[in-house]
């Protein structure tokens, strides 16, 4: 079961402030998710089985370029020395 | 002559280089229709008309000085607001990202214009692709324009909705779990989910960056062909894509095996079961064997397919901060957990449930009950279709085991809403091919047919959509007025 104190947990390891109406909604609706996608356990636990079935070759990397970024957003955030400002650690 | 909106890509880039008519006098009968439906259809979230006029008389003058235009000359196309277009504003239907003006256009759009194609603007999509019907925008619900009352599909429903009633000619969605198809099937019209790879993915916005591949949703399959054949290709800013070939719409079918998925079927509405088997009788008209078969992994497809997406999606949405995007909130007077969690409760509902659900299968004592179990099937169901791949061409049955159905019926209900998804997540956890095509009516809601292939083997998709489409020859446009 889903308690209000799981879900304050993940919250907060998700990063994500919850609302009132989503404390009172959430544990059901995720207890209801996982309960589904709890068949899963029936499957076997075989290692043997690779887990990365794709065709495409990720080998081939391209060249690092160094480029001019115009993103605005992060040029507004930088300080006057250059860095990126966040907020305090504690 | 009929509507100018009305025609196909291919009759466009026809009429335009025969002097029928002007990109402009086409363009401009577009934005007209758009006027008269879209308070209706609420398709867009952004419009760009002045800038789709200027792109088209920049064509007729480049046109009237010989200059050469690309295959896609003209043709108006709408983008799903989750891929990136330089200076046009891209929401991915999210608060988070609101004022975004992407610096750069993805490689498909890039494509599309090199080609010719004119950007008419972005379409309406659940939050970050995460739904089935469009009720999770931020900005308001597409309606379906077979039937206002009734969901258009999702995630991609603006370019299901937009498509089929004319708004643009043709459209690029994006399908990690079937929101290409499942707009296609119930909009009636065609879309097409790419083999993973053909397509780049750069500039799409990720939510589940290993499922996810951007297609196009158009009218015909000849338009599909079009535009399939500007986008696919190898891209050095996607290192998943491969080079690919083209295809054609030759005309003659070779001899298909067709093989009906027999829990796809047994698990749908009558009246799309019924529809999906008359269908499949049509293969024999052009020349195809069909049999029944069932897949062994099929039951464990869908909920290993919300495990990994909503795994990936709680990686991939961790990027929105506020520091590089999100929502602007400055950052004096906050500690630094207070302010992230400040920032990123604009979420909407369904996105905040998948996040909490990927950081639930991602935790430790989680992680191998469910994360890697799900990675398992998905390796196991891969090869399981693998094999029939070498003894049959395709597999088919309906793209949604239901009609469209009405606004508000499985909103407060996620599990109802996952549910809708069971025939399209194969494809994507498999990373095959896989067409929906429209192939009927029940009580005038549109059922659509999904045919699967081997990875890259589009062209049989193709050849059996077109030869299909010739024969079925179904109605086309809904009554709007």
């Amino acid at each position: 079961m889903i308690s209000k104190v799981d879900l304050a947990h993940l919250a907060q390891i998700s990063k994500i402030d919850l609302s009132e109406e989503e404390i009172e909604k959430f544990p059901m609706q995720l207890e209801r998710t996982i309960e589904y996608i709890d068949v899963l356990e029936e499957l076997s636990s075989d290692d043997s089985i690779d887990l990365d079935l794709q065709e495409i070759k990720f080998d081939q990397l391209r060249d690092d370029l160094i480029k001019n970024a115009d993103g605005e957003r992060i040029s507004k955030n930088l300080t006057e020395d250059g860095y990126l400002k966040g907020p305090k650690m504690k | 002559m009929s509507n100018l909106y009305d025609l196909l890509a291919s009759e466009v880039v026809d009429g335009i280089k025969e002097g029928l008519f002007t990109t402009e006098e086409y363009v401009c009968s577009v934005i007209k229709r758009i006027e008269d439906v879209e308070s209706k259809l609420h398709s867009f979230i952004s419009l760009d008309s002045e800038g789709a006029v200027s792109s088209a008389k920049l064509i007729d003058r480049k046109l009237r000085e010989k200059e050469k235009i690309g295959p896609l000359c003209g043709i108006i196309v709408g983008i799903k607001d989750n891929i990136s277009t330089k200076n046009i504003k891209t929401t991915c239907a999210s608060k988070m990202l609101e004022d975004y003006i992407p610096p750069y256009d993805a490689t498909v759009v890039r494509h599309m214009k090199e080609n010719g194609a004119i950007i008419m603007g972005k379409l309406n999509l659940d939050e970050f692709g995460m739904g089935s019907t469009t009720e999770y925008s931020r900005y308001g619900p597409t309606h379906n324009p077979w039937n206002l009352d009734y969901v258009p599909g999702g995630s991609s429903g603006g370019c299901g909705a937009a498509v089929a009633s004319g708004e643009c000619t043709v459209s690029l969605g994006s399908d990690t779990g079937g929101s290409i198809r499942c707009p296609a099937s119930f909009c009636s019209v065609v879309g097409l989910k790419p083999t993973y790879g053909k397509v780049s993915r750069y500039g799409l916005i990720s939510y589940a960056n290993s499922l996810e591949q951007i297609g196009p949703i158009c009218r015909s399959v000849k338009d599909i062909v079009m535009i399939m054949n500007v986008i696919s290709g190898k891209d050095m800013n996607d290192n998943t894509t491969i080079p690919s070939s083209s295809i054609t719409i030759n005309g003659k079918t070779k001899k298909l095996n067709v093989a009906i998925l027999k829990e796809l079927i047994d698990s749908c509405d009558g009246s799309v079961k019924k529809t999906i088997y008359s269908t499949a009788e049509k293969f024999k008209e052009i020349g195809c064997e069909y049999s029944e078969i069932s897949i062994k992994n099929l039951n464990y497809a869908l909920p290993s397919y919300y495990t990994l997406a909503s795994a990936e999606a709680s990686s991939n949405l961790s990027r929105y901060d506020n520091i590089r995007y999100g929502f602007d909130l400055p950052i004096d007077d906050y500690k630094w957990e207070q302010y992230f969690s400040t920032v990123r409760k604009n979420f909407g509902e369904e996105v905040k449930r998948r996040i909490l659900i990927g950081s639930y299968v991602l935790s430790s004592g989680y992680y191998s009950k469910y994360y890697l179990k799900a990675r398992r099937l998905r390796s196991l169901l891969r090869l399981e279709l693998l094999t029939l791949f070498k003894q049959y061409d395709l597999f088919i049955g309906p793209t949604m085991p239901i009609l469209p159905f009405k606004f508000g019926e499985k909103i407060d209900d996620p599990i109802k809403m996952y549910l809708v998804d069971i025939n399209t997540v194969i494809a994507n956890l498999a990373s095959i091919p896989a067409v929906s095509l429209p192939v009927g009516f029940s009580n005038g809601l549109p059922i659509g047919l999904q045919m699967m292939a081997a990875p890259f083997e589009e062209q049989k998709l193709i050849d059996a959509s077109y030869a299909l489409e010739n024969t079925i020859n179904i109605r086309r446009r809904p009554n709007l007025t």
